[in-house]
């Protein structure tokens, strides 16, 4: 069976083709400046060469009716046909308490969504423009929606309460949900194939480390905690997002600065982190300026590092121990300095690091030596594969 | 037909905050001047969406994207091809009922025109156009961008598409609807005007100065400002304008304070002329450290 696995945000889309027999990757690409005039299309079949296309897409129909038509393109497609395609894999952001797992969307599921959107309202409407388009353009072709939030339903309701009165979660459902869940599930079951272990007798700290970021806590499989919230603004330090602060400093700024609701929520998601300590949301900018002396780099570098190191002590804490230790995404696999710094200050662990292996990027490797107590892995993520398998596994 | 391209007539405060608005939502805007002062649109727009960035509500990135999607002209004949048209100049029945009859004839005929006067009814001015079906009341509150609601009203005439079209339109901006039945000065201007009125008799009685008045009302109601810095910032012309038409239409429960009259008159005209109830600065926020000549 082939697959079709979308990834749409508000202004962009991403896409790849799996074939299921041997989940080989038969074409991707990607979409950006959805709605606008001069949208970029970018796609690439698997021996063909890249296509790069400038034109107007003002919204998600058009822009995967353009990556259909490349797909079934005679010079750059992969396929004869649109109806090649046995199913779409779509990954949606919020499932709330509704979704514990992937599901074959139809119109209740669409109406649950809907339903839910206030949970994340940055994400869930581009998912669901993704979903009402992949319906258009391929009617009859079954479309699964698999959750960032469904790894995280085994929580124990110990980690995902918050202390806040507990009408606040029974009326709102405001509690712990965590994102990044298709990814740390891939992560948990890579690392437990490198451990060459069985999955429920390992404990793993998944640390999904890219332009967003959070830690997970994985015993025998399942996520016992995980470093975002309610929202994907909880926990560590991000690109442009905060992480943790006093909620109490919340009311302060808005009174101090004059700002609305909307302006605090626009600056601690857009304005702050790494961003707003060092004025560059990307840690490749953040390792030049700390190379050049930058001060304010340092600083960034340093609060972005020991956030991490103290997620990781707590999530020992709540598993009562930890077998591995896993650095994925973007900045988790490619930042040598940052998984060293944050290896040699857990040196109490018994934790050592291979310094060649570790100065690998975006490869799959372990980068302890063989006498360290907790062994530490990059593992590039998957997320796309891991949405193409639920996908196949439910339309089957 | 998907709205995308947009067009708004007029470029003061509220055709601006129109343009601000619909452009941060993903439309392509063209707003269209002729008056005076026209050509300050985009720096006002500009200015507007820098304040948004020094209070972290948007990224530069973002205030790059909103301006790329506004267009100014002064040529009507751009109309023939927008999907929506917003008639957004002064509360003047002629005026409206002359650019509109300009616009009937240049955009595309299923193009849906949306009024927002405060003042002038719906059905009134239709009587003027031939897509009389196509018109529909939709008083947008300054400051546009912010405020979370409109005023909705339609004439017998207009038909259930054009309702559709405006509502969607209105729902993409982000603001819930107030339905109303057709009526000079809807809710918010009516009740807008009542207040800066009676704020304007108190201080012309004696009871207590400006900022006294604007600091009780202001505070006791938890407002963000005060009726006469609304009033500075609507312009005091268009406030005697709407009191004065208020007049024609409900008696004299709605003439104008003498102290109103008198600051018109002068050119006390609010924001747009740096001095009105309160003075401004350049940047348009209150300048606190004016002090009112004694006559």
């Amino acid at each position: 069976m082939k697959v079709f696995v979308l990834n749409c945000g508000s202004s962009s889309l991403k896409y790849k083709l799996y074939d299921m027999t041997d989940e080989s990757v038969l074409a991707d690409g990607k979409v950006e400046r959805i709605g606008q005039e001069d949208a970029v299309v970018t796609h690439q079949s698997i021996g063909k060469d890249e296509v790069n296309k400038t034109m107007p897409i003002l919204e998600h129909t058009v822009a995967i009716q353009e990556c259909l038509k490349l797909l079934v393109d005679k010079e750059y497609g992969v396929i004869k046909s649109a109806d090649e395609i046995g199913a779409v894999g779509h990954r949606v952001v919020h499932g709330g308490e509704s979704f514990s797992d992937s599901v074959v969307i139809n119109s209740e599921t669409k109406r649950i969504l809907e339903s839910i959107i206030d949970l994340a309202p940055l994400h869930n409407p581009a998912n669901l423009a993704g979903i009402r388009a992949a319906e258009k353009l391929m009617p009859g072709t079954p479309q699964v929606a698999v959750f960032d939030t469904a790894f995280h339903s085994t929580m124990p309701k110990h980690a995902y309460l918050y202390a806040t009165p507990y009408v606040i979660y029974q009326r709102h459902k405001v509690r712990r949900y965590g994102f990044h869940g298709t990814s740390h599930k891939y992560i948990v079951d890579r690392v437990a194939s490198l451990m060459n272990k069985n999955i429920s007798d390992i404990k793993i700290i998944s640390c999904h480390l890219g332009n967003g970021a959070s830690l997970a806590a994985i015993a025998g499989g399942s996520s016992v905690d995980t470093s975002m919230g309610f929202t994907p603004l909880e926990g560590l330090m991000m690109g442009t997002r905060s992480g943790d602060i006093d909620p109490g400093a919340l009311s302060y700024i808005m009174e101090k600065e004059d700002l609305t609701m909307a302006d605090l929520n626009s600056m601690l998601n857009k304005h702050s982190g790494l961003y707003g300590i060092a004025g560059a949301s990307d840690m490749r900018d953040i390792e030049k300026g700390v190379a050049e002396g930058g001060a304010m780099h340092k600083i960034a570098f340093d609060i972005y590092e020991y956030r991490i190191r103290k997620y990781i002590g707590a999530y020992m804490a709540a598993m009562n121990g930890v077998d591995a230790i896993a650095f994925t995404a973007g900045i988790g696999e490619n930042t040598p300095s940052l998984r060293t710094r944050i290896c040699q200050n857990l040196s109490f662990l018994g934790i050592t690091i291979d310094e060649t292996a570790n100065q690998q990027k975006g490869q799959e490797i372990e980068i302890s030596t063989s006498d360290s107590r907790v062994r530490v892995f990059i593992v590039p993520t998957d997320e796309e594969v891991m949405i193409a398998r639920d996908t196949a596994a439910l339309v089957k | 037909m998907e709205t995308r391209r947009i067009a708004i007539l007029g470029s003061g405060r509220l055709g601006r905050g129109i343009a601000e608005n619909a452009a941060s939502k993903g439309y392509e805007v063209i707003l269209f001047s002729q008056g005076a002062g026209s050509q300050d649109a985009p720096h006002k727009i500009e200015q507007s969406l820098s304040r948004k960035l020094a209070k972290w509500s948007l990224t530069e990135s973002e205030k790059r994207v909103i301006l790329s999607r506004i267009s100014y002209t002064s040529d009507l004949k751009e109309l023939a091809n927008v999907d929506l048209l917003i008639e957004a100049t002064i509360d003047h029945f002629y005026t409206k009922q002359e650019l509109l009859r300009t616009a009937d004839r240049l955009c595309q005929p299923n193009v849906v025109f949306i009024l927002t006067s405060a003042t002038l009814c719906v059905s009134a001015i239709a009587r003027g156009i031939s897509r009389s079906d196509l018109l529909v009341g939709v008083h947008f509150i300054p400051p546009v961008p912010n405020v979370p609601l409109v005023e909705l009203s339609h004439s017998e005439d207009t038909s259930e598409e054009a309702i559709k079209v405006a509502e969607h339109f209105v729902a993409k901006l982000g603001k819930s609807i107030v339905y109303l039945q057709e009526s000079a000065g809807l809710i918010n201007p009516r009740a807008l005007v009542t207040l800066i009125n009676e704020g304007a008799y108190m201080v012309d009685e004696g009871v207590a100065d400006i900022p006294s008045v604007e600091k009780v009302l202001k505070e006791s109601w938890t407002m963000d400002q005060g009726p006469f810095e609304m009033a500075d910032r609507m312009g005091l012309d268009t406030i005697l304008h709407w009191m004065e038409q208020l007049q024609d239409a409900f008696g004299d429960r709605y003439a104008p304070a003498p102290l109103i009259r008198r600051f018109v008159r002068t050119g006390r005209l609010g924001v747009k002329s740096n001095v009105g109830f309160f003075a401004y600065t350049q940047d348009g926020l209150i300048d606190r450290t004016w002090q009112e000549q004694e006559d």
